[in-house]
């Protein structure tokens, strides 16, 4: 399997998942927050029906807008603060759902699945103690921003998230 | 608030030449307080109750009918004098303020006063001694750090105003929050010392800046206002009985109310001196469980706010027969009082109202059980709601989705062979494509109760990608480990570990699993890539030291575990993340859920254990029986040991409590 150059890969790697932890979170954080959270997920659609595999505190969410609904009931204020995270690249060339002209590698890494493992805290509400959380998030490119018109969109989405409050 | 209580009550001081000379005279008249051997000012109950048949009544709430009633009450009730179990708890109570006098006399100040002192002993004997400064900056700089961060799920910077030595001794001043979260700090070890950290009372401090300021009036005052609580107090219900005060023959006496001068002048002065007589709030939350505060004609808590700021751990609440008409009228005690379980508001124009106003009270109060007498949840479902609130995403069982056991074999494997034999995993699990790093992350929140100090990182620094801090592309590069090579040099370097028994502890682990799509084929075979797991493991570790005391840390570990490559093993690690934090007991599902049923069992441990397959035939079965949801269902089989019979006799028992997420149409399926 032929990998990237090392720093490109790494660099390309670390910037998907700082760009992910810097708005996803944020985004949690928003009052409607919950409401802009499918847009962080891959879409299955009939050319790529696969779905993005969301486990919240063990439950399963079948897709983003049960996840805004889970979203929507966290208290107002609720506080989610990144404190670590680390990233892996696990396949330089991931071709799930992507377009037959994208199936070669791509020489600037944009076709990478991405592991991103995020430790943090976070507070339900001004009133609770303020909890930990692990997040552990495989982000896949978005085809469409590798497509026609790739302005304005997310090049990375969630295909896998297994997120648990742990304190 | 404390800016705001203290002119309102400079009124009745500065007004007090006038008015509270008359009390004092009466007092005067019957005699000089007597003192017992200690100094202590002796409880009379025949005398004062003597004093108060001749006080003149100078204004009485003439508007209030219930005052003689409440009189009536009072005198029948827990405060009748000549009960000698009373007298002498009085008398013990007056003891306690006597020992507090230097801080009880200066109710002016009092009031404005926000700090408290404590005595630090102990630095002379530590390291630190030799510094110049003898060493007081650092051990301030300890202390502003150490109470910070044991206090850390407050994020509150704890902060000492002011600091000055008395002999070894250290005497700070800080807030009384800060007061309390330095005195945890007692017996830590400072420099090589254990540190002493007791609440400082200062006489001199009194008598040296206020001696010559306090009025013999003013002391006369508090003195008064002492009596007048300690009459109140009954310490067998923990009850500080501040109905009617506007009928108080002492107050009455004392001249307080002026003219139209009520509750609003007089209360916030006798919270202060009330503050005054105890050393922390945990003495007074002890001491002072319930307050009522009937019959004070109150259109809202305005006027009595300073029972907020000055008792705001106390449990029972009682406004009986005031005026509140809604609500808001409560709003004056802001977020106060978030632990009382009773409130009662019989005999205000709110009352018919209060079933509508359920929710909304339950919401200000959310340990609320008892309303108007009536019990509208039990403690358990108080206990059951904070811990919905806590965790907004309910805390499910682990989610296992295994794959032919793959993700169960390579976890029973993995544990004890990072432990005992790093070398053979790296051959069983590890190949040349293999990518690990460790990040640590030092700001993780602990649990408040856990003061145990955290061991050093040093192990670990240097090999953190905690990408928070790692901006240096080099370094970012040089922090993964790819190949069993340069992963055993990592591992070679990293202390050994102990992680408790899966089998024997599995209630220290939170293990979840589920298959992962489009990983590299390692035939190249598949251009849309292979099938595999990812597996996050939530624990703990002890880690091998020479030092004598154990040290613990928790973590977070992913694994990515795919098909290996010709020749080598059948199943590798892809991707090994770990995460080192502060140790801390893991949040499970056993402490968020109501168990239907006492658990037999720790989730982990059965669920591994059951065949993938036998364990949803027989959740399904539940599922099917009692339309609840493939994760309650599980849940609950959990709770019963997977039988499926006692499962269905504990959902039938507690269905009435579930949660409507908890059933099929619900938003987990």
């Amino acid at each position: 399997m032929a990998h990237l150059p090392e720093d490109l890969e790494t660099k390309t790697a670390v910037d998907a998942s700082e760009t992910f932890v810097n708005t996803y979170y944020p985004t949690l954080n928003k009052p409607n927050g919950p409401k802009e959270l499918a847009d962080f997920y891959v879409r299955a659609n009939p050319d790529s029906p696969l779905k993005p595999d969301i486990s919240l505190n063990g439950n399963l969410v079948a897709d983003p807008a049960e996840l805004e609904a889970v979203f929507e009931k966290q208290p107002a204020k609720s506080h989610y603060e990144v404190q670590s995270f680390d990233c892996h690249v696990l396949n330089p060339n991931y071709n799930i759902g992507a377009p037959d002209d994208l199936l070669e590698p791509n020489k600037s890494g944009k076709k990478m699945s991405i592991m991103v493992m995020v430790n943090g805290s976070v507070r339900y509400g001004e009133e609770t103690e303020t909890q930990g959380f692990t997040d552990s998030v495989v982000l896949v490119p978005n085809w469409d921003a590798l497509g026609k018109s790739p302005k304005g969109k997310r090049k990375w989405l969630i295909q896998s998230q297994t997120y648990r409050v742990i304190l | 608030m404390l800016q705001r209580a203290s002119p309102t009550h400079r009124g009745p001081r500065d007004s007090s030449s006038s008015a509270s000379s008359r009390g004092r005279i009466q007092k005067r008249k019957a005699g000089p307080p007597r003192v017992d051997r200690d100094g202590d000012l002796m409880m009379d109950a025949e005398g004062s109750g003597q004093k108060r048949k001749s006080a003149r009544v100078q204004l009485g709430d003439k508007d209030s009918s219930g005052g003689r009633g409440r009189r009536g009450r009072g005198s029948g009730g827990p405060f009748r004098a000549g009960n000698r179990g009373i007298i002498n708890a009085q008398q013990a109570i007056m003891r306690g303020l006597g020992a507090k006098q230097s801080q009880a006399n200066i109710l002016g100040s009092r009031i404005t006063s926000d700090g408290a002192m404590l005595r630090i002993d102990g630095l002379e004997s530590s390291k630190a001694a030799s510094n110049p400064d003898g060493g007081v900056e650092s051990l301030l700089a300890f202390l502003e750090r150490k109470a910070s961060s044991l206090d850390s799920k407050s994020n509150r910077t704890v902060k000492i105003k002011k600091s000055s030595m008395k002999g070894d001794s250290v005497i700070i001043t800080a807030s009384p929050n800060d007061i309390e979260a330095i005195q945890k700090l007692d017996a830590f070890q400072f420099a090589g010392a254990p540190l002493s950290i007791k609440a400082y009372d200062s006489p001199s401090r009194d008598l040296e800046k206020k001696a010559d300021e306090v009025s013999p009036s003013a002391q006369q005052t508090k003195d008064m206002f002492r009596d007048i609580l300690a009459t109140r107090y009954d310490p067998t219900l923990k009850l500080l009985n501040l109905s009617a005060l506007a009928q108080d023959p002492g107050l009455i006496n004392m001249g307080v109310f002026d003219g139209n001068t009520t509750t609003s002048k007089v209360f916030p002065a006798l919270m202060a001196v009330c503050d005054g007589l105890f050393k922390s709030r945990q003495e007074k939350r002890e001491a002072i469980v319930s307050v009522t505060l009937a019959d004070n004609a109150l259109v809202n808590v305005g006027n009595v706010s300073a029972l907020a700021q000055k008792l705001p751990d106390i449990k029972n609440i009682d406004l009986s027969r005031n005026q509140i008409s809604q609500l808001s009228s409560l709003d004056a005690w802001g977020k106060n009082f978030r632990h009382i379980t009773t409130l009662i508001l019989a005999g205000n124009p709110i009352e018919p109202q209060l079933p509508s106003l359920k929710d909304e009270l339950l919401k200000r109060y959310p340990y609320l059980e008892i309303l108007n007498g009536i019990q509208i949840r039990t403690a358990e479902e108080v206990a059951a709601s904070i811990e919905a609130s806590k965790f907004p995403i309910p805390l499910a069982a682990p989610d296992f989705r295994d794959v032919g056991q793959v993700g169960e074999n390579f976890v029973r494997q993995f544990v004890p062979m990072y432990d005992t034999n790093r070398s053979a995993l790296l051959t069983n699990y590890y190949d040349a494509q293999s990518v690990v790093s460790i990040s640590i992350n030092m700001f993780a929140p602990r649990n408040v109760k856990i003061s145990a100090p955290i061991p050093p990182w040093a192990a670990y620094t240097k090999f953190s990608r905690n990408l928070v801090k790692i901006n240096n592309l080099p370094t970012q590069m040089s922090r993964i480990h790819r190949g069993s090579q340069a992963i055993n040099t990592l591992w070679n370097a990293l202390p050994a570990t102990r992680h408790p028994d899966l089998s024997t502890q599995p209630d220290k682990y939170l293990i979840e699993c589920h298959p992962l799509p489009g990983l590299v084929d390692p035939n190249g075979q598949s251009p849309r890539g292979v099938d595999g797991l990812i597996v996050t493991m939530h624990g703990e570790f002890e880690e091998e030291s020479d030092k004598a005391e154990k040290a613990l840390r928790s973590f977070s570990r992913t694994f990515i575990l795919g098909p290996g490559g010709p020749g080598g093993p059948p199943i590798i690690v892809i991707s090994d993340m770990m995460t080192l934090r502060a140790w801390g007991p893991l949040a499970t599902s056993q402490s968020a859920v109501a168990a239907p049923a006492p658990a037999p069992a720790p989730a982990t441990a059965t669920a591994p254990e059951l065949a993938e397959q036998q364990r949803q035939a027989v959740a399904m079965g539940l599922v099917q029986r009692t339309g609840l949801n493939f994760n309650y269902a599980t849940l609950c089989l959990q709770e019963t040991g997977w039988d499926l019979e006692q499962a269905f006799i504990a959902f039938n028992a507690n269905k009435e409590r579930l949660p409507a997420d908890a059933f099929a149409t619900g938003n987990f399926t």
